[in-house]
């Protein structure tokens, strides 16, 4: 599977590349550094732009992919992209329709005093329209050899759809342990929190069985019920390998096939020490095909 | 441009989605007219050359046109022979060596960062004038004469522009087509409401229009002449970018010229109807809103187009407040890239060639031009009685400053050829040679003459006119500039870098 790596020449970019050759190396996948340029062309000014800017842009843009090509580890099979769009989102969904990849992968920590994510205005707009899946790596993310665990948000209630499979799917042909979880905020009232948990609780066994009916008897596969006076806090509960990767659904508000990252996800990529990938609704893996032929 | 280079091996490394960005005849001429941005400029120009030529206003709006043309024609050879190679940095050193270049580069920048603060003036003296009209409480128009506000609300646009630029973002073609169509219109209105005010009898200073208005011939002085000429480069400053579309202009390769000849049919129309309804609506009298008043010149449109348009003079401050904000931000790109393009070559410190990783844009050149205009701004509201139209004089001169070096590399470019063929002659020796030494003439007339102190609005600092004190000081501060990189890192100036006759970008390959 192919890999689409959202390059920025700074630290986000280098988490992106770490976390895209984490998860090509665990699931032998290629990477595809790309860089996205603004289009070129001339701005109505009074004073004419200089046209060479464009070619020392895309030279300097060399450069940088380049450098990035360098953060890979030698045995992930990689190349480097230009491609000119209006936005960097824009780019990198064209980036993953044009190649048929399988996943997006953008630095979305935030550089700054608060939290290990933020959804910036790019990375939101990726969740909001991105096709394929998009994964997220957190601020300073060092890449590993592969990943240790899979952990699925199944929420607490039917209807996470078919991102269950995928991730059940995932952690089947990887042969990495699977781990399924419910993370409920009980607020500050009592005996409704109480209600929310066992509900949780009684979900989380029914997916349990259901995983470990299509997984190989042999697979690792486990469940927690984390709760806290909110989501963050909840997060904060469960423990968590530095090499594992969180998979969650995109909100039920989303278009068909489109990513949108509903208030709970929001939550939780606040407060989430590891990388997320972020399933679109609907999205089937080996049907990545159909969705690219859509907008082709 | 679908080419394929190598990384390294084993990485190989394409350049996808480049679109074929075209556009129609309609949308070049929308650009060329955005590019103008002509409510802006009249409100600025208007003022200044009624100073100069009196009601030979439309005359000199004509011959004005005559050196932009021939240089412009000069200035599409260049393009078309070095495309993708820059402007007249780029031109100018390929054609005369680093020295001149440099400076054409310098004039060009220096053209820019005084445009920038000119439309950031214009801009808070009709965002004040504009509240003052929303909210009907004439006082608030007033705000624009203290200083310390009057600069501060100059740093926030300023700094708001800059910063869009800085990330990356352009306006869209959809705004900028809305916005010349609005200017369009109000402009129209302006003058329907001038002529109606006119034949109505309550015109503030009927002037019955003569023919004598567009008789170059009347104008009193060579330096009046000069003068004007420099002003009315100003007002067609721009125009050439139509002629240099060809790429992005889609059908045949007749589009960029036709735009160009229609974008200049549609600005000369306006800026004669609105200049001819305007004298002869308040005249050229030194009282009111008479176009003589050295109170009212430096910003026409703020204290005639109530009178003429009653209420919906609240539409005019919308438009030019409108383009002079659009403008602002869309100029930012020039000066910014040319930076760029002079670090690159080593002709300016190395970190004016960065580029933001994130924004992917000229993120140093960009902070400095912005930096640059406000301390311009700053500085002239202080010193100047008149910042606008002082600012939009010495403005004149930068640009017949750089042009001319621009029209004069392409004679100098091309001489080999000149001679082979009447196209040749024509189009890459006698158009450029008469338009440079047209805008040369003009910019050492005007230079001379502004050591007077009573030239243009009369700011003066110890008995010598303020715009030589601008124009002479930039053109100084550029030499000043230049003699230290060459200290400093002379691989530039020793054509290590970019030299005359070489191919462009073929730096460290």
């Amino acid at each position: 599977m192919r890999y689409i790596v959202g390059y920025i020449a700074n630290e986000r970019g280098r988490d992106a590349v770490a976390l895209g050759s984490t998860l090509a190396a665990n699931a032998g996948g290629d990477l595809d550094l790309t860089m996205i340029l603004p289009e070129p062309h001339l701005p109505a000014a009074r004073v004419p732009a200089e046209p060479g800017y464009d070619e020392l842009l895309a030279e300097q843009a060399e450069e940088w992919l380049k450098q990035g090509l360098a953060l890979v580890p030698e045995k992930v099979p990689a190349e480097a992209s230009i491609r000119y769009a209006e936005s960097f989102a824009e780019g990198l969904i064209q980036e993953a329709e044009a190649e048929r990849a399988g996943l997006i992968v953008i630095g979305a920590g935030r550089h700054g005093l608060l939290g290990r994510y933020s959804v910036g205005s790019v990375a939101s707009a990726l969740l909001h329209s991105s096709p394929v899946p998009v994964a997220l790596a957190p601020r300073g993310y060092q890449a590993h050899p592969g990943l240790s665990r899979v952990t699925c948000a199944v929420g607490t209630r039917a209807g996470a759809d078919n991102l269950f499979e995928t991730a059940v799917d995932a952690a089947a042909r990887q042969r990495i342990p699977l781990r399924l979880i419910s993370l409920v905020a009980v607020g500050t009232k009592g005996a409704a929190g109480e209600a929310a948990i066992e509900q949780a609780k009684a979900h989380a066994r029914t997916v349990l069985e259901e995983a470990a009916a299509r997984l190989p008897s042999e697979h690792e596969v486990t469940v927690e019920v984390a709760h806290g006076e909110s989501i963050e806090q909840a997060v904060e509960e469960l423990g968590w390998h530095e090499d594992e990767l969180l998979v969650i659904g995109s909100s039920r508000l989303a278009q068909h096939n489109r990513l949108f990252l509903g208030s709970t996800a929001n939550k939780i990529l606040r407060s989430l020490p590891v990388p997320m990938v972020v399933v679109p609704r609907n999205y089937s893996p080996s049907g990545g095909d159909g969705t690219a032929g859509k907008n082709g | 441009m679908s080419d394929t280079t190598h990384v390294s091996e084993g990485h190989e490394l394409s350049r996808k989605g480049l679109s074929e960005n075209s556009i129609g005849l309609i949308g070049a001429v929308a650009i060329g007219l955005s590019c103008i941005a002509p409510a802006y400029t009249l409100t600025g120009a208007l003022g200044p050359t009624v100073r100069e030529v009196g009601v030979q206003l439309p005359a000199i709006f004509i011959v004005g046109f005559i050196p932009m043309l021939l240089v412009a024609l000069g200035y599409r050879e260049l393009n078309n022979a070095m495309p993708d190679s820059g402007t007249t940095f780029t031109w100018a050193t390929k054609a005369f060596g680093p020295y001149i270049g440099w400076m054409g580069g310098w004039g060009l920048v220096a053209a820019t960062v005084i445009v920038l603060s000119n439309l950031a003036g214009v801009a808070v003296d009709f965002f004040y004038l504009m509240l003052a009209q929303l909210l009907n409480n004439p006082a608030l128009a007033d705000l624009t004469n203290n200083k310390p506000l009057n600069v501060v609300t100059c740093l926030v646009f300023m700094t708001i522009a800059a910063w869009i630029s800085y990330r990356g973002m352009q306006t869209t073609k959809k705004v900028q087509y809305v916005l010349v169509g609005f200017q369009l219109v109000v402009l129209a209105w302006f003058i329907i409401a001038a002529i109606l005010h006119i034949s109505n009898g309550t015109a503030f200073d009927h002037t019955p229009v003569s023919l004598a208005w567009f008789n170059p011939f009347a104008v009193g002085s060579f330096t009046a002449f000069a003068a004007g000429i420099s002003l009315s480069i100003f007002i067609f400053w721009g125009w050439d970018v139509t002629l240099t579309m060809n790429e992005e202009t889609k059908g045949s390769k007749t589009t960029p010229g036709r735009a160009a000849t229609l974008t200049v049919i549609i600005i000369l129309a306006v800026y004669l109807l609105v200049a001819v309804a305007a004298i002869s609506f308040a005249g050229v009298g030194e009282t009111g809103v008479g176009l003589g008043n050295e109170e009212t010149q430096d910003n026409v449109f703020a204290a005639l187009a109530g009178p003429v348009m009653g209420p919906f003079a609240l539409l005019m401050s919308f438009a030019v407040l409108s383009s002079s904000a659009a403008s602002l931000q869309s100029t930012f790109v020039g000066p910014a890239r040319t930076l760029l393009a002079m670090g690159h070559y080593k002709a300016l410190p190395t970190r004016y060639a960065s580029i933001s990783p994130r924004f992917r844009s000229p993120g140093f050149a960009t902070v400095m031009a912005g930096v640059a205009a406000w301390a311009f701004y700053a500085i002239m509201r202080f010193v100047s009685d008149s910042v606008l139209s002082d600012t939009i004089t010495a403005l004149g001169m930068m640009v017949c400053f750089y042009y001319g070096i621009t029209a004069l590399a392409c004679v100098w470019y091309f001489r080999g050829e000149a001679f082979s063929g009447a196209r040749n002659f024509v189009l890459k020796f006698l158009a450029p040679l008469l338009g440079g030494i047209m805008l040369v003439v003009t910019f050492i007339t005007t230079s001379v003459d502004s050591i007077d102190p009573a030239f243009g609005s009369g700011s003066e600092i110890g008995g010598i006119g303020l715009v030589f004190l601008i124009g002479v000081g930039v053109i100084g501060l550029g030499v000043a500039l230049m003699l230290l990189q060459r200290v400093r890192h002379p691989e530039f100036f020793h054509g290590v870098t970019l030299r005359r006759g070489t191919p462009v970008l073929n730096l460290d390959e």
